[in-house]
């Protein structure tokens, strides 16, 4: 008797969240139209897992976004509702960020593409947020331009990438893909319409966000959980005619590491950087398997961009000087010949080869996650040597990189890990070699870009109580709710 | 009824874990090419369309595929309508760089025969092609006597084809059903047949004997209907070399040309049975015809025109390098690809050899053509969105100044007329072989 009342019971909270469910489908659908809100269980699928070793997980439902005004307006039913919000474009992130934590609205900006503004002579563009790195280099390669190319796939979106940190290459020199960040608009997790930099004063200034307090510093590096950028202003750069790249290699770390510092101080890179034999490997070997005797175990390339000949020369000639002082200090820097293929994954961007992970994950099929850092670079040195006994004991290739950003300023520091996903066992031993990396990058006074959550919770560990505290207070300030991309940032 | 010979078409279990080696990179879901400059288009028609992950490109396919073999996904209407909403164009896979590239159309087509056999595909204005190539070997829901309508006015002008079951000819034209069925089409083997016939050419046809191909039964899923059909044609075509001296088959569609290429082969006995055959598309017919002198054109065209690259003449022909053995790489590693069949030079060489014609380039073409949006069942299941899909297709074309649009499909040809038709363009898309008729002298020495 008890347990048919359990029974019925049951059935009456299924059969109140399936009328709740449907009512809010039917507000969805009324905001944005009837084929552009989903609950179909196949669509919701196909959101819920991504490249990395994250755990899949369903949304509630979708919703195929058009216009700020239906952002708005779903935001504030949301908020009202307190329903999860996971802002979406193509899922191309390897930390499971747009993964919903607890079920909720996947928002897709894929429609929201379009390249509003782009000033060839202020040098800087407005996007939406459904922009491709792919669209966006078709459209400035009819004015020479470019943008910090992330090595991602092409339909990677822009303004995701550079709102959550992403790295640029190939112009280093000028920082991370959020230091190109002029302008944005905003909707926040309650609806309202915000403006933060030059086009808050003036609606079609666009060009920087100082000298004004740094308000887009709310929305940089949140994982989407303070609100939504609608529009998006960004640095472009010329494209210089004379591409030189220095390739070199060694058998040390410390050696790389003592070629790097010096090459940075004379800032004529547009991008330095370093990779181990393993990740220049097309693609990166899984499982692990050693490193042939005779290869070196590190490779750099340094490209630089030049506008004249003489100017080529210059750079060359620095080159050559920073070449002869390493090898008089006695370490085993030598001119190279960087893999073919590898160099032209990290030098033709964006790019299919590596945007597809060709190089990455293609042996290991389905998986790539990473610790992915920002890592003073006196440190990259004895990191990678814990890195490696790491890697190596989970029978993981040490697919490191290094790069410098801005000179010496910051330097990037991460592993590429290829898994196979189809194997639930082993995507969990990348997944704790991965996060036992990340520890002793933590450590080190390494901070990762781009975290999943077991990666925020290695953070938060570390971290100043005010740190947190301001954290907790500022979300709570802008997301009453907690309804934004909810249980991402570890609090 | 069961097949009789023995074919290597893989179930989706079979599929497992080549379609597990797609990461979700989400390169397939758009046309990008380095350059430079770089060029990037949307390449998924589906995604235009439909714009859900999912519907869009590979990734979409692979976690609907990963779904359905892991349980996660139970079959519903909406699920096999999403499955069926996509025209296996292939636009993805000339995108994807990872191991599964070569297998992307058929993990598809493997998911819709999974619906078929589990009895709830395909979807029910499909069900009508199944039920008439059961009835009367088309898919048109056509008498057979109708198939032969087409060369009315040739037998009228005192120039009749050939029947090559009465006599012997070494070269048979095949029609295809979409040729001798939809009526506008009807065009493509008349300006075939005109020219085979300006130039002398020996060649017959089946006539009302002739039996569809199979292609749309594979493409939506229903292998039984495509094996019995193939293993038809392929018994017809050793005997109609057996006994009539065919040695050569041609055909104007590509629907037909890609089932013979890559469908047909799948059978083990196909070289036996095809021994001594060479098929051949119409355009790569008269491609070697023009290089070996025995095509030329003397009059003039003074049109400005655009090509459009059927699928299934184009990409669908490629050739994929993969290490079976693991002793290059690593078993089951995709190396390369070889697009030596692809029919992508052949009919613009072809184009620019006709005096006065002005080829302008679209965006997408050859391996990144944008599909017209009639393939893969989407014309009849889906025909709104087939012409809307269609009409983007034409706009592209517009966009380069062109007046008329060029291809080497029926299917196109339908489609994208329609799709002109949908938005009042006065753009025309013309089949190559109605070009070369038009300049190409009565009689040709």
């Amino acid at each position: 008797m008890k347990a048919k009342k359990e029974i019925k019971k049951g059935k009456a909270v299924k059969a109140v969240r399936t009328d709740k469910k449907e009512r809010i489908l039917k507000e969805l659908k009324s905001i944005v139209g009837e084929k552009n809100a989903t609950a179909d269980q196949h669509i919701l699928y196909a959101y819920s897992y991504d490249m990395s070793f994250v755990t899949p997980k369903l949304p509630d439902y979708v919703v195929m976004v058009h216009t700020v005004e239906e952002i708005q307006k779903i935001l504030k039913f949301a908020n009202k509702e307190k329903i999860p919000v996971i802002p979406y474009t193509s899922g191309t992130n390897i930390g499971g960020l747009c993964i919903p934590e607890h079920g909720g609205i996947i928002l897709d900006f894929k429609k929201m593409n379009k390249i509003i503004k782009l000033d060839p002579e202020a040098l800087y563009a407005v996007i939406e947020p459904g922009v491709s790195h792919g669209q966006l280099a078709d459209a400035l390669y009819k004015y020479n331009l470019r943008f910090g190319w992330p090595v991602g796939p092409p339909s990677a979106s822009v303004a995701s990438c550079a709102i959550c940190h992403g790295i640029g290459h190939m112009n280093a020199r000028y920082g991370l893909n959020s230091q190109e960040i002029t302008s944005m608009e905003v909707v926040l997790p309650t609806g309202e319409l915000v403006r933060v930099g030059s086009c808050a004063i003036n609606p079609d200034a666009w060009h920087s966000c100082l000298p004004m307090p740094q308000m887009d510093g709310l929305f940089k590096g949140w994982l989407g959980s303070t609100g939504i950028v609608t529009k998006l202003g960004i640095a472009v750069h010329h494209i210089p005619p004379h591409l030189k790249i220095f390739t070199v290699s060694c058998d040390h770390v410390d050696d790389m590491y003592s070629y790097m510092l010096n090459m940075s101080n004379y800032e004529i890179c547009d991008d330095l950087t370093a990779v181990s034999w393993w990740l220049s490997q097309v693609p990166i070997p899984y499982p692990y398997k050693p490193k042939p005797d005779n290869a070196p175990e590190w490779f750099s390339y340094a490209t630089t961009f030049s506008f004249t000949e003489k100017e080529k020369e210059a750079r060359t000639e620095i080159w050559e000087k920073v070449l002869g002082e390493e090898k008089n200090k006695g370490t085993s820097i030598q001119v190279t010949h960087y893999p073919e293929e590898a160099l032209k994954a990290r030098t033709q961007l964006p790019s299919q080869i590596v945007g597809s992970t060709k190089n990455y994950c293609k042996m290991a099929g389905g998986g790539i996650s990473w610790p992915g850092t920002f890592t003073p670079a006196n440190r990259w040195a004895p990191i990678y040597k814990e890195w490696k006994k790491i890697m190596i004991g989970h029978n993981l290739s040490p697919s490191v990189r290094m790069s410098m950003y801005r000179g010496v300023h910051y330097g990037m520091l991460r592993a590429m890990t290829p898994f196979n996903k189809q194997s639930a066992k082993e995507t969990e031993n990348a997944r704790q070699a991965i996060v036992e990396c990340l520890k002793v990058d933590l450590d080190n006074g390494g901070m990762p870009y781009k975290p999943p959550v077991d990666f925020a919770t290695e953070i938060n560990k570390r971290a100043h109580p005010g740190y947190l505290m301001l954290m907790r207070r500022l979300k709570k300030f802008l997301d009453p709710n907690d309804i934004m991309n909810p249980g991402k940032l570890g609090i | 009824m069961e097949a009789i010979m023995k074919w290597n078409i893989p179930n989706l279990k079979e599929l497992e874990d080549i379609l597990w080696r797609c990461t979700a990179c989400g390169t397939c879901k758009e046309a990008y090419e380095y350059g430079p400059p770089s060029v990037s288009n949307p390449i998924c028609p589906a995604g235009e369309e439909f714009g859900f992950e999912g519907f869009l490109s590979s990734r979409g396919k692979i976690a609907f595929a990963r779904g359905i073999l892991s349980g996660d996904l139970k079959w519903n209407e909406a699920l096999i309508d999403a499955i069926y909403k996509c025209n296996v164009c292939g636009g993805c896979q000339s995108q994807c760089q990872l191991d599964h590239k070569p297998f992307i159309p058929e993990i598809i087509e493997a998911m819709r025969r999974k619906a078929v056999g589990d009895g709830v595909g395909p979807m029910p204005k499909q069900k009508v092609i199944a039920q008439s190539l059961s009835s009367y070997d088309n898919p048109y829901q056509g008498p057979r006597r109708v198939r032969l309508d087409w060369t009315r006015p040739l037998k009228k002008a005192g120039k009749p084809v050939k029947d090559i079951l009465k006599e012997p000819a070494p070269i048979l034209y095949y029609v295809g059903c979409t040729g001798g069925y939809n009526v506008p089409v009807r065009v493509v083997p008349q300006a075939t047949a005109s020219i085979f016939n300006k130039l002398g050419l020996d060649f017959g046809i089946l006539g009302e004997s002739e039996l569809c191909c199979g292609s749309t039964a594979m493409r939506l899923g229903d292998v039984e209907a495509f094996q019995r059909i193939a293993e038809s044609n392929l018994e017809l075509f050793k005997k109609l070399h057996n006994e009539k001296g065919v040695k050569t088959i041609v055909t104007s569609c590509a629907g037909c040309y890609r089932a013979f290429m890559k469908d047909y082969p799948m059978a083990e006995e196909y070289g036996r049975m095809m021994e001594g055959i060479r098929v051949t598309h119409t355009t790569q017919f008269l491609y070697d015809l023009w290089t070996s002198g025995q095509l030329k054109f003397t009059e003039s065209l003074p049109w400005k025109v655009t090509y459009h690259d059927p699928c299934h003449a184009g990409r669908h022909l490629t050739k994929f390098i993969v290490d079976k053995d693991g002793s290059q790489l690593w078993a089951g590693a995709y190396i390369n690809l070889d697009e030596k069949d692809c029919l992508f030079d052949t009919p613009r060489e072809l184009l620019k050899a006709i005096p006065g014609i002005d080829l302008r380039e679209m965006k997408r073409i050859k391996a990144n053509s944008y599909c017209c949006g009639g393939g893969g069942g989407v014309m009849t299941g889906y025909n709104d969105w087939a012409q809307r899909n269609a009409a983007l297709r034409i706009q592209e074309g517009m966009e380069t100044g062109a007046q008329h649009m060029v291809s080497i499909c029926p299917f196109c040809h339908y489609n994208l007329n329609q799709g002109a038709q949908g938005i009042g363009s006065k753009m025309k898309l013309y089949d190559l072989t109605e070009l070369i008729d038009k300049v190409l002298p009565e009689k040709v020495s």
